[in-house]
């Protein structure tokens, strides 16, 4: 057994527990998860069936944790695990899964595939099967608090030619705020109106929020490689950050996700709970909304549809706020067949984007979305997460589809009512 | 002796002569009586009924046994055919079943078999010519891979249990003994009669699958005569050629025949009475014995008779050449529609194309 | 002799080995656990695991008809068994010579019926792991074995049902007896871990708030 054979199979040992013996004794191979999957069903390769994808973890369980598997390998009646099967599955798992879920939303036997997933990157990662790619953005992160390599100085320039555009002041390491609004790299480089955007909308509904310079980036590209120490380093980074603001609410952005890391992983990678609330940006606007906070005019009458970001909807919980928020601003807006907790996945989430390697695959697989916006003859797609946004609009290029993506938050602070 | 005084008084030589005449005549007639009394209800009956003259006990139990004319009598069982004593057709049925569809039916599946192994002696495998090409059509897609699988399992068992049932005495009573067969017959019949149903979702299912392509069309006669290419030369054929359409339609006749047949054996709880049994039966065993030689062709033909066959109906998939080769007309049709996959196209598409990609197996 | 240990000892070993296994299956899983949660929920963990447990019985209309397939064949083979396994009347006099416990059997025609849909049902799903390149792929000879074993547990059961021979009934009750030494090891288990799995996904569904 070589180093990395070891490092691999003894990460995943650790990565068993009763959710994981669970699933793998009650898989009964019916191949109903591969329908669910965009990167099966428009491909046709059997080999990106979800549960297929799982296989490392699986072995690791099989050899180690059950009767029949004890005794043949005791018996050496078993192939021992060798190193390709860790380095056959890389492809699988990081050009060839986004880690949307909607697998799990489908198996029979209610296995959580997509946390499975999750659990075999730990063992890549551990062995060193990880995309060159997704390593660079891993180290850039660590080293400059962003994988896109930004920096505070990166911040604070798009700051300025915000507040430029929209003419007010734009709060960055304001201590005691209400909020602080943690930001995705692309927020900062390519789609900066989302800062203006909230500058209007806090400023109009009177609540105190802030940026930080300090760190301010909410993907999380541990999450991505599935390296828990890179993981817990980098949510350990914004985690401080809030504390040291003494914010009450953390504020995550429009990004997939960041979301479910911040809301829903965070507590258990640093394994403790966190001292403040986290909502995601459209939770947010829509409570203000309830309140009356959020006053729009006019509306955006293009016929329009809202593509549902996975870990924001279907893993994140946050299904019905975007809807809330689109009736007020969108009367011609129409959901896609699949959508909700169904949605299909733009196909560039859990790192593929990142993985120039997946470029053409992540293409391919954009068929599904394309079929779906065929049905409908929309000009416009709406979305809550820029790294869909960056994909959709590279999938709707490749295929000369004249549709303008934006997002939500934006959609709703062009329509903001003068105060 | 004391006698009385008349007859003392009158007892003389010309009394007793007297006496004795009577005595003669009386007796002459009693005889005569005895012999002409009995004759006269048959002179009656012969002048009534002409020369034949009947036992009313032969009438009986000439009806009973229906030697003329099937007659149905009357009772109180209040039952199907209660009425019939003795099925005297169930004599011809037997020595139908016994004399005619056994040995005929050994005859003919025993024939087709050894002409199909005598043809693979002389002609062997016939071999795709040129070889392979590596590319390859989707011929027969999941869904009609499943339905002809499910009924191919099907129809084994119910053929096997049929045959059992039909050649037992003949071929296992030997080897097993009487009780020993007796467990395999019940087993048999058991598996037979309730597996038997399903048989009619399966050919069912495979008529609405396979219908679409087996009308018969132009070329279906040219085809046949010249047998498929087998007299020499090429046949040209669609995606089903003649042969395939005759087997088709003859296995949905024969097996809805079996099906019709075999419900009616199975549920008698209908009302069905003898006579429908006995002809269910006939046409059950004509049907199987036919189904199941013809099947052999068709299996022969499907396996080892062809090169690159079978693989269409267990991947779905067949070589270009086969194509081209034996259903000329349906290759064009699949060209033309550029559904021929180059050899290659099953790489992880769009990403790693070559080595070091999972390609195995799950195991354990 | 056969008849002494397959109704004897034979008996008591596949018993024995069918519960404990079982048992050492359930407790190793539980067993092992799982961290805690320490994230604030947003509904009720408990609930979201008892609804996903309902709410898997049937396909997401947006799935169903890739899938229709593997679900009615599967609907077929489980209803028939679970109806011919429970309630057919050779089955319920077993259950009631050996516990004492009885109930009113299903009439002997629903018992033939029950059985023609189970055996039908399977004999797709088993055609269909075969022939589909997805489940070609993922199965494993554990996949295999278990399908067969049950077929042919339910084709002995069916050679078997004149009940008038003893060397048949014991051809069942033998195979029986291996599908339920087999059984604990297996992914048969997710007859039992059906309910946890779909439990443990339903809670973090539950907790996170997501439509199931």
């Amino acid at each position: 057994m070589s180093t990395a054979l070891e490092r691999g199979v003894e990460t995943l040992k650790g990565q068993i527990d009763g959710r994981v013996m669970s699933y793998f004794s009650s898989c009964v191979s019916c191949g109903i998860c591969a329908e669910a999957c965009l990167f099966y069903t428009e491909t046709g390769d059997p080999r990106y069936t979800p549960i297929y994808k799982t296989e490392p973890l699986r072995k690791v369980w099989r050899q180690n944790y059950t009767f029949w598997g004890k005794l043949t390998r005791s018996l050496g009646l078993s192939k021992p695990m060798t190193e390709a099967d860790l380095a056959d599955w890389e492809v699988l798992v990081y050009d060839g899964c986004t880690m949307c879920g909607r697998c799990t939303m489908v198996c029979p036997v209610g296995i959580d595939i997509a946390y499975l997933i999750r659990k075999v990157k730990e063992g890549m990662a551990a062995a060193g099967f990880v995309p060159d790619d997704l390593l660079k953005a891993g180290e850039r992160a660590l080293e400059f608090g962003s994988p896109m390599g930004l920096t505070a100085k990166s911040l604070r320039s798009a700051v300025t030619a915000q507040e430029k555009e929209i003419g007010m002041t734009i709060p960055v390491d304001v201590e005691g705020a209400e909020y602080l609004c943690m930001l995705s790299a692309n927020e900062v480089v390519a789609f900066s109106e989302y800062i203006g955007s909230l500058a209007k909308i806090f400023a109009a509904a009177g609540i105190s929020w802030t940026l930080s310079s300090e760190y301010f980036e909410a993907t999380n590209t541990g999450i991505q490689i599935g390296d828990s120490g890179i993981a817990a380093e980098l949510i350990g980074r914004a985690v401080a950050v809030a504390e040291k603001l003494k914010v009450k609410t953390l504020i995550s952005p429009e990004c997939g996700h960041a979301y479910t890391t911040i809301r829903w992983d965070a507590p258990n990678i640093l394994g403790r709970p966190l001292p403040f609330k986290v909502m995601q940006i459209m939770e947010v606007l829509d409570q203000l909304r309830a309140e009356g906070k959020l006053k729009t005019t006019g509306s955006f009458n293009e016929r329009l549809t809202y593509h549902d970001p996975c870990n924001i909807s279907r893993r994140g919980g946050v299904l019905k706020q975007p809807r809330d928020l689109l009736n007020l601003v969108a009367p011609n807006f129409v959901e896609m067949r699949d959508h909700g907790s169904m949605n299909w996945c733009c196909g560039g989430g859990g790192g593929v984007s990142s993985n120039e390697r997946a470029d053409p695959l992540r293409l391919k697989v954009f068929d599904v979305k394309k079929r779906q916006l065929d049905e409908l003859d929309v000009t416009t797609m709406v979305t809550a997460c820029s790294n869909c946004r960056n994909m959709l609009d590279d999938g709707l290029e490749a295929n000369d589809m004249d549709i303008e993506v934006i997002g939500i938050t934006e959609l709703v602070a062009s329509h903001l009512a003068e105060r | 002796m004391k006698h009385t005084t008349a007859a003392v008084i009158q007892d003389t030589g010309e009394a007793r002569q007297r006496r004795k005449r009577y005595m003669l005549w009386s007796f002459l007639l009693l005889i005569a009586m005895t012999l002409v009394l009995p004759l006269i209800p048959y002179a009656v009956a012969y002048v009534q009924d002409g020369s034949a003259v009947r036992n009313p006990g032969s009438e009986l139990w000439r009806e009973v046994r229906q030697r003329d004319q099937a007659v149905i009598g009357q009772t109180q069982a209040d039952n199907v055919d209660a009425g019939i004593l003795i099925n005297k057709r169930g004599e011809e049925w037997r020595l139908f079943r016994m004399k005619k569809l056994i040995p005929f039916g050994a005859i003919l599946i025993g024939g087709i078999l050894g002409l199909i192994i005598l043809f693979y002696l002389i002609r062997g495998t016939l071999r795709l010519p040129g070889g392979r090409s590596g590319k390859r059509i989707l011929r027969f897609t999941l869904n009609e891979r499943i339905v002809h699988w499910f009924t191919v399992v099907i129809f084994w068992i119910l053929a096997l249990s049929g045959l059992i049932t039909l050649y037992g005495r003949y071929v296992l009573v030997p080897l097993l003994g009487p009780e020993g067969f007796s467990v395999t017959a019940s087993a048999s019949l058991m598996a037979h009669n309730t597996l038997g149903p399903i048989f009619l979702v399966a050919i069912l299912a495979l008529f609405f699958t396979f219908v679409k392509n087996n009308f018969f069309a132009r070329g279906d006669l040219k085809w046949l005569t010249k047998a498929g290419g087998l007299l020499g030369g090429h046949a040209s054929a669609g995606r089903f050629n003649a042969g395939e359409k005759i087997w088709f339609w003859l296995a949905v006749i024969l097996g809805l025949a079996l099906c019709v047949s075999g419900l009616i054996l199975d549920f008698p709880n209908w009302g069905q009475g003898r006579v429908v049994f006995e002809w269910s039966h006939v046409v059950h065993g004509i049907s199987a014995v036919v189904m199941i030689a013809v099947s052999f062709g068709h299996i022969y033909l499907g396996t080892v008779g062809m090169e690159g066959s079978l693989e269409s109906m267990t991947t779905g998939y067949v070589d270009a050449t086969w194509a081209e080769a034996h259903h000329d007309r349906w290759y064009e049709e699949v060209r033309n529609a550029g559904e021929i996959e180059e050899p290659g196209q099953s790489d992880l598409s769009g990403g790693v194309a070559s080595g070091g990609v999972a390609q195995s197996r799950s195991t354990d | 002799m056969l008849k002494e240990l397959i109704d004897g000892i034979f008996w008591d070993i596949a018993l024995i080995v069918f519960l404990a296994g079982i048992v050492w299956n359930l407790l190793a899983v539980f067993t092992r656990g799982i961290k805690k949660d320490l994230a604030v929920p947003r509904g009720s963990g408990l609930v979201g695991a008892v609804m996903t447990n309902v709410r898997r019985f049937y396909p997401h209309h947006e799935i169903a008809p890739r899938i229709r397939f593997q679900v009615v064949s599967g609907y077929l083979f489980h209803v028939g068994l679970l109806v011919l396994l429970f309630f057919a009347r050779p089955h319920v006099e077993f259950v009631k010579d050996i516990s004492g416990v009885g109930w009113t059997p299903v009439p002997d025609w629903i018992f033939n019926l029950a059985y023609e849909i189970a055996f039908a049902g399977l004999l797709l799903l088993l055609l269909y792991r075969l022939l589909s390149p997805v489940t070609r792929l993922i199965s494993r000879t554990d996949s295999y074995v278990g399908s067969i074993l049950v077929l042919l547990v339910m084709f002995s059961g069916c050679l078997a049902m004149l009940e008038s021979f003893e060397g048949l009934r014991l051809f069942h009750r033998f195979m029986v007896e291996l599908l339920m030494i087999y059984f604990p090891f297996s992914s048969l288990m997710h007859a039992f871990l059906f309910i946890p799995s779909r439990g443990y996904s339903g809670a973090m569904f539950g907790r996170r708030g997501v439509d199931i």
